[in-house]
């Protein structure tokens, strides 16, 4: 089929906006899926997405439509992972795409996602197809939606496909919209004929490799073809190429426009760059598309086994893990408290969540981690510099000419009425204001600058209880900036333990000092001494609390016939003691740990 | 040989609702039947066991053992009498509760060779006593410990509970003054412990009842000051003596020597073996080996219960047991040469303790 008769586009959306419904009702309308196929696609998802309502994984599918000028037009879906964490992968999709469609919530309107989304898209010169979802709904307000459109997105209202993903509404619309309005895919390098193919995606299989997920913007394709991946120079050949009908279907080549995947010798995750050109190896293209980077982890946090003889299943687990998840990063460290495990990055504190779920589920393995934390720039007063992922290797103070953190750029839209809470918030997370729009009567949308790490644990939860629940959020990688951030320390008999260190901005130290030992003395048990629990920044004691010595644990009675059941209790006992993670005299147990890394302060 | 026997009466008036001990009321129980099944475990086991038995200390527990009829008790005493090589022993303890006994019991008990009873008093507190479901009065608790004086029973000790629900250190302080003032020969103070399988735990459980470690602590400490300021002896977590009336059956649990139990429900230790016999009076009864469960004790498991019992003792743990002298803190234990003995501090740590050196 021609270029002129290919549309390539997207779906963007809001959480809960209905993208996933109205992918379905597409595949449906083009018949390239039945009814009882999408049951079992559905069921052939990760488990993880479906519980959390989110996609990660991308699948492009390729579907055939009859439009009404009487032609048939190849149009490819390309799906988009619906979180932040993984914009990076989301832009390189939308820049497979000439065409995005954009659906906002008749009864919700535009959200802060629907906003960043957009600025992905806008970013990529995506001609956007808005649609106005589920109209059906009795609390649906179309002029609502329209105005918000046009105030807050800049969208022209009479663009707006009305819609009910859910009753079948409007899908033949949206269908043409995404004919008539998006444009034919663009070819790259005019008619030079060199193979230029982004990878927008990929996937590990155990059976068959990595197989990339590419949009071809010029040249050809086929088994055989010698490519060369252009960030890593790496040469492979080409076993396999296809398209997706839902299916992974062979085809002999795929040609410019086209949206499909190869397969070549690859054998794990890391060896395709997502956003890398494939090109022909013996006539090169001159230079790659533009947009690729190296993905950078954003969050990290060390991954320890629960007993230290799992040590070694744990490497092999997050090393299968890495595999096929190239974002997800280790390396080995060690911990006095935690014992031996690895320092790992993730995209963001989603990433995070399913790596750790993953590894709990997939591979059975009883884990747990520090608290998360972000990557810092420091200078040195020598000049030299460094990135600092762990608090155990931040330079003493009096070497360190700067740190730098990394920042957001955070668009919050809340109702007018919660402003005030939502400024406070803000704050109290070392924000600035950049930008406040007044969205329509009941809503503003607030721009505002964050350091990374003030949002990883606890900032949404806030932000919705402050709100009621009605404000919503999104952000952007937004640099980074110079604070005046130090590491804290805990001792615990007067012993400092790595696992509770911390690097915190000075404004903040005393207070989270504070909830970390109160926190801690709930959760250490009573020892046989006194025990203090102190906070320091160097050797500044910043907050301090007692565990009291136990006064008294014996058995009353031990007679002839209790004898046998004492000594099973001290066996047990004896066991429960190894078990726990020794640390100078006081038995810090695993679930004392567990708590206080889960408990966010 | 072995040279403690102990023999194990289930019968009680009343079920305490903390006792966890195989005990039931006598209900329809042939007590003669009983008796006769008592002293046929003992012919079985003199036949079986390959080994003399010549008591140096026999312990008569319950249950209530002072609840068994003059005739009965008279049986079982002779009967082991007759049975035994008695040569050799030292003590013969009997287990008693206020108001199951008389004068003329009390003086059978010592006509038959008891030396020593422990009497179950619990507590001199009305209130107290109620929670505890004992169906005895303070009043009736002298009467009984006077009954034993008068019958010239050479030692009597008094069991007395502490940190119960609603006792304050006022009402413990009281008991023990109470007790003392009778000048008993021994004393054994148990801090309530809340077992399964009992009404107490339950109550815990449901939040009726709840523990308080402070209490705990605070009554021990009470305890172990007053008594050991009168001339007590404390050699045992819970026990308290004048010289020469410490419980010298109570010792050889501790420092591992072997013993045989008879009756529903006992457990007997001739090592390596260990034994608990059938609890459940009636197929004790009609068994001729009554044997219900036996387990086979390790070289360790034996260090290990050592560890566990001699750690409660003003004699302490023989440092032999140990594979390495512990780095304990002063002011929980002082070590000799040849031994580790808890301090004061220490003692109601002991449990604690045994963890962190075994």
């Amino acid at each position: 089929m021609s270029l002129e008769r290919t549309r390539n586009f997207s779906i963007i959306a809001h959480i809960d906006h209905g993208k996933t419904t109205l992918s379905d009702r597409l595949l449906e309308h083009t018949q390239t899926i039945t009814e009882r196929e999408q049951q079992d696609q559905l069921l052939d998802g990760m488990d993880l997405e479906r519980e959390r309502g989110i996609t990660i994984k991308s699948h492009p599918v390729t579907m055939n439509y009859v439009a009404k000028d009487g032609l048939t037009y190849k149009l490819n879906l390309l799906d988009t992972p619906g979180h932040v964490d993984f914009s990076y992968e989301v832009s390189r999709s939308l820049a497979a795409c000439e065409g995005a469609i954009l659906i906002v919530d008749a009864a919700q309107g535009v959200e802060a996602q629907t906003v960043a989304n957009l600025h992905l898209a806008n970013a990529q010169n995506l001609t956007i197809v808005p649609v106005v979802n589920k109209i059906d709904l009795p609390n649906a307000d179309l002029p609502m939606a329209h105005r918000m459109l046009e105030d807050i997105l800049a969208i022209p209202a009479e663009d707006a496909v009305p819609a009910s993903a859910k009753m079948g509404i409007g899908i033949e619309e949206i269908l043409e919209a995404v004919v008539t309005r998006v444009p034919s895919p663009k070819v790259i390098g005019g008619d030079d004929g060199l193979l230029r193919a982004s990878v927008f995606d990929s996937l590990y299989d155990s059976f068959r490799g990595v197989i990339s997920y590419v949009r071809m913007f010029s040249g050809t394709l086929k088994r055989g073809t010698s490519i060369r991946m252009m960030s890593t120079g790496k040469i492979y050949d080409v076993k396999e190429v296809g398209v997706f009908t839902p299916k992974m279907t062979k085809r002999d080549v795929l040609e410019s426009g086209d949206v499909g995947y190869l397969i070549a010798n690859m054998k794990s995750a890391a060896e395709v760059k997502i956003g890398d050109t494939a090109t022909e190896s013996q006539r090169p293209a001159p230079e790659p598309l533009a947009g690729f980077k190296e993905i950078q982890p954003m969050v990290f946090a060390g991954i320890y086994p629960v007993s230290t003889d799992d040590f070694e299943q744990l490497k092999l687990a997050v090393g299968k893990l890495q595999i096929n998840d190239a974002a997800f990063q280790f390396t080995s460290e060690s911990s006095a408290a935690l014992g031996f495990g690895f320092r790992c990055g993730f995209l963001g504190l989603l990433h995070m969540e399913i790596i750790l779920e993953r590894l709990r589920r997939e591979f059975n393995m009883d884990i747990i981690s520090t608290y998360p934390g972000v990557i810092y720039e420091v200078t040195k007063t020598d000049g030299s510099d460094l990135e600092v992922d762990n608090p155990t290797f931040l330079p003493d103070a009096s070497q360190i000419e700067e740190i730098r953190e990394p920042m957001v750029k955070a668009f919050i839209l809340v109702p007018n009425d919660y402003i005030g809470e939502m400024m406070q918030l803000t704050m109290e997370k070392r924000g600035t204001l950049i930008n406040t729009e007044t969205l329509d009567d009941t809503r503003v949308m607030l721009t505002v600058r964050l350091p990374l790490n003030e949002i990883l644990v606890d900032f949404n939860d806030k932000l919705k209880s402050a709100t009621k629940g009605y404000g919503s959020m999104d952000y952007e990688h937004d640099g980074y900036e110079p604070a005046k951030l130090v590491k804290m320390d805990v001792l615990i008999n007067a012993e400092p333990v790595d696992a509770f260190s911390s690097i915190v901005h000075t404004t903040k130290a005393q207070s989270r000092g504070r909830a970390l030992c109160a926190k801690l003395k709930e959760v250490i048990p009573v020892q046989m001494f006194k025990v203090p629990i102190q906070a320091s920044i160097g050797a500044n004691i910043i907050a301090r609390e007692t565990i009291n010595a136990m006064r008294k644990n014996v058995t009353a009675k031990c007679y002839g016939g209790d004898i046998s059941r004492k000594r099973k209790l001290l066996e047990k006992q004896k066991k429960g003691k190894e078990k726990m993670k020794m640390f100078g005299k006081v038995n810090i147990p695993q679930e004392a740990f567990i708590k206080v890394l889960k408990s966010g302060d | 040989m072995i040279r403690h026997l102990y023999i194990h009466v289930p019968f009680c008036h009343r079920i305490c609702p903390y006792c966890n001990f195989y005990k039931h009321k006598p209900g329809a129980t042939d007590q003669t039947a009983f008796v006769s099944a008592l002293l046929a475990e003992l012919d079985f086991r003199q036949h079986t066991l390959g080994i003399p038995i010549i008591p140096e200390t026999i312990y008569l527990g319950g249950g209530t053992p002072s609840l068994l009829s003059e005739k009965h008790l008279a049986s079982l005493l002779s009967g082991l009498t007759s049975r035994l090589d008695l040569s050799h022993l030292k003590e013969w303890s009997l287990e008693a509760n206020p108001a199951t006994f008389g004068i003329s019991k009390a003086r059978l008990m010592k006509e038959h060779g008891i030396t020593r009873v422990s009497l179950g008093i619990q507590s001199f507190t009305p209130l107290v006593l109620q929670t505890l479901g004992r169906d005895h009065s303070p009043k009736e608790a002298t009467a009984a410990y006077n009954h034993l004086r008068e019958a010239d029973i050479s030692s009597v000790s008094i069991d007395l509970m502490f940190s119960i629900p609603g006792q304050s250190l006022k009402s413990w302080s009281e008991t023990l003054i109470a007790a003392t003032s009778l000048e008993p020969d021994h004393l054994s103070a148990y801090n309530l412990t809340y077992e399964e399988d009992t009404a107490f735990f339950q109550q815990l459980k449901s939040g009726t009842f709840s523990a308080d470690g402070d209490r705990d602590a605070d009554h021990y400490h009470h305890a172990s000051r007053h008594l050991t300021k009168l001339g007590y002896d404390h050699y045992e977590i819970s026990n308290y003596a004048k010289p020469q009336h410490r419980s010298r059956h109570n010792q050889a649990y501790w420092k591992g020597a072997d013993y045989l139990g008879l009756g529903p429900g006992a457990v007997s230790t001739v090592r390596p073996h260990r034994w608990t016999n059938i609890p459940d009076t009636n197929s004790y009864i009609h068994r001729q080996n009554p044997t219900h469960e036996t387990e086979t004790l390790t070289p360790t498991d034996f260090t290990l219960e050592r560890i566990a019992l001699l750690l409660r003792t003003s004699e302490g743990l023989p440092l032999k047991h140990l594979s390495k002298t512990p780095d304990i803190p002063s002011e929980l234990a002082t070590i000799s040469k040849t031994h580790i003995i808890l301090t004061e501090t220490g003692r109601p740590l002991a449990d604690e303790i045994a963890v962190a050196i075994a």
